[in-house]
């Protein structure tokens, strides 16, 4: 993976993937405490402590259908935080859900980039018109506070059978995660 | 700015869209999002068959994201479903062919046998 917005894409994919109904997404861009943090908050099945463990292990995977036994998604994404002094942590409980906290110093020369948050996001909301998706966008520094939220289930209320694949609901979505992207000074992090 | 307004008259422009065609999905279309299949630019094919759907008016049309299927090596895959047909698999997909799967099998109806790794199910 090359940024932090695939990485993010994966993990989202893993808790469709548990079968979530609901998904938080928090990206938080704070230049006073020099931190890049990404939350990401499931209601899907959870993982016991063995499992949540395992997780982290690069030889481990939860799809039983794979042939070559290996998971790197978690694993990769641990390291690309812990190598430039961030942390990454994840917290479960089996029937209720997985919280994922990852934290990356913003100014690390080696930090990954971002990347493309919109792509990641329009994607995941598109492609999974069953699970509702609240996303929190923040940025801070000592001057000023700037939020973007974007709920989908809002969204599916106002438009009732109107798929989100329908072309202008693309370009709604696309447009309003682009300004709030641009709002919230998450295009070149 | 974008506000929920805004899809309000979204709502209904597509409700008289599909007065006027019925409310069917013709083709399914499924980007495989596994690990790999991220790493090798499956967010890419995503948007792409996005923006065709978007650019070409199909309203017809349903797009969702899966899980890998062991084909890691022909990633990014996709499989197009049609109702009453054998269900296709294209692999090794970027924007470009997307573009050509787009014209040619979604809107033209003609499978693009260069691409396609497997067929039915």
């Amino acid at each position: 993976m090359q940024d932090i917005s695939l990485h993010l894409l994966d993990i989202i994919e893993n808790s469709v993937r548990a079968e979530a109904k609901s998904i938080k997404v928090r990206v938080i861009n704070n230049v006073n405490k020099n931190r890049l943090r990404i939350i990401v908050e499931d209601d899907g099945a959870g993982m016991d402590a063995y499992t949540l463990q395992k997780a982290q292990d690069p030889f481990y995977t939860s799809k039983e259908e794979r042939v070559k036994k290996v998971g790197l998604g978690i694993p990769l994404f641990k390291q690309n935080a812990e190598l430039v002094g961030g942390s990454f942590k994840m917290a479960s409980e089996p029937g209720f859900g997985t919280v994922l906290t990852v934290d990356f110093t913003l100014d690390h020369i080696d930090r990954m980039p971002l990347g493309n948050l919109k792509d990641t996001l329009l994607g995941v909301i598109i492609g999974h018109q069953d699970v509702d998706f609240f996303i929190h966008l923040i940025y801070r520094d000592r001057a000023a506070e700037q939020c973007f939220h974007f709920d989908t289930k809002a969204i599916r209320e106002e438009l009732g059978d109107i798929p989100l694949t329908y072309p202008d609901v693309i370009e709604y979505i696309d447009q309003s995660l682009l300004e709030g992207i641009q709002n919230t000074n998450m295009e070149d992090v | 700015m974008k506000t929920l307004a805004d899809l309000k008259k979204i709502r209904e422009k597509a409700q008289e869209d599909m007065k006027l065609r019925g409310g069917n999905v013709r083709i399914k279309i499924v980007v495989g999002m596994g690990t790999s299949g991220i790493a090798m630019g499956a967010r890419e094919v995503m948007k792409t068959f996005l923006e065709e759907i978007a650019a070409r008016n199909l309203t017809d049309v349903m797009v969702t994201q899966t899980g890998e299927k062991g084909l890691s090596s022909m990633e990014p895959v996709v499989d197009l479903i049609e109702e009453g047909k054998p269900k296709v698999t294209y692999g090794n997909m970027n924007p470009d062919k997307v573009k050509k799967v787009v014209i040619e099998h979604i809107v033209n109806g003609r499978v693009v046998s260069d691409y396609v790794v497997a067929t039915g199910n």
